[in-house]
């Protein structure tokens, strides 16, 4: 086993750039002087969820869902090695890695959509009143998938005896010599970019 | 899914049992302001200075009547995100303050924001006063 190129730049950009716009948005989510900054910051992340949905069949190998997402079955295994210590090393995401991953996109998803409906809810009478209550419980949960998430970073970094923060920055991760990506895609990075500002800006109209 | 269904109708049920009229939000409101201050009666002239009054703490929406307009029976205007904001009277909109946690949670956000701290159960009290006498 060597240190392997996995994540493309999309996925590393993407990663991060979603945990600060999650983070942003949690933190102004009291504010009405900072309405704004709140919607923008949710409408970033509704086009970063959206980008790495069409990316995880477009993408590079581990960072297609048919790579890394697997049965339930597959996550309680996964998690019983860990407990056992002896676990499985995946090259890209291992199994309950996964789940927070397929979790903290459906709910960013839906966060994003009940936020749109209550904010827009006074002109377009769309209910909004039920949304708002929707809106901060997706975004309750989401925060607590995070929360879980950054454990399993943890756990899985000292499990496997290496730094998966660092591998989201600089994308690489022990693996075979065959399991690794040929390039980083960086031409796809501006895409994601312009994509989650059009979102953003749409969403905050 | 029983369990959940249950879940659920007792959700339902809580809900249903917090379900208030203005009008009993405004004596909770009274009754909390005079177990403080004896005597307290709720004064919608007190609540109509209230929601007039510029309080500062915020620079763009100094008070309740930035965004709320001067008459709270008319829809307001964000004036952050301009958009449209129901009308907070109860004669004007039939769903305010009917539910006793969402307008704590309201008057919490924007206590904070706009007067700079939380507001007492008095000018509650005096608020919601304001709002069922209308103008």
């Amino acid at each position: 086993m060597q240190k392997i190129l996995v994540w493309d730049w999309p996925v590393r950009i993407g990663h991060w750039l979603l945990a600060g716009a999650f983070a942003l948005a949690w933190l102004t989510s009291e504010s009405e002087e900072l309405r704004l900054v709140h919607v923008l910051a949710g409408g970033t992340v509704v086009g970063i969820v959206l980008f790495r949905l069409l990316w995880g069949f477009v993408g590079t190998r581990h960072a297609r869902f048919a790579g890394f997402v697997r049965a339930p079955g597959a996550v309680v295994a996964y998690l019983r090695g860990v407990l056992a210590r002896r676990p499985v090393h995946a090259a890209g995401h291992n199994p309950a890695g996964a789940l927070a991953i397929v979790a903290l996109l459906v709910l960013g998803l839906l966060t994003g959509a009940t936020g749109w409906l209550t904010y827009n809810d006074s002109f377009a009478n769309l209910g909004g009143e039920m949304f708002e209550e929707l809106h901060e419980g997706l975004a309750t949960a989401m925060l607590a998938v995070a929360g879980l998430h950054v454990a399993g970073v943890i756990v899985g970094s000292l499990a496997h005896r290496e730094n998966l923060v660092r591998a989201m920055f600089t994308g690489r991760k022990f693996g075979e010599a065959g399991e690794a990506i040929a390039g980083a895609r960086l031409w796809a990075v501006p895409l994601l970019l312009g994509w989650a500002a059009v979102c953003a800006w749409w969403l905050a109209r | 899914m029983k369990h959940a269904t249950l879940a659920i109708l007792a959700t339902l049920c809580a809900a249903a049992a917090q379900a208030a009229t203005p009008a009993e939000l405004l004596d909770g409101y009274r009754a909390e302001a005079a177990r403080q201050s004896a005597g307290f009666q709720p004064s919608a002239q007190r609540g109509a200075e209230f929601f007039q009054h510029r309080f500062g703490a915020s620079a763009k929406m100094p008070s309740c009547a930035s965004c709320h307009t001067d008459n709270p029976a008319q829809p307001g205007r964000h004036v952050v995100t301009d958009k449209a904001i129901k009308p907070l009277a109860p004669a004007a909109n039939a769903g305010r303050f009917t539910d006793p946690a969402k307008v704590e949670k309201w008057f919490r956000r924007n206590c904070t924001e706009v007067v700079g701290r939380e507001c007492s159960a008095a000018e509650k009290a005096d608020f919601v006063a304001f709002l069922l006498g209308g103008r």
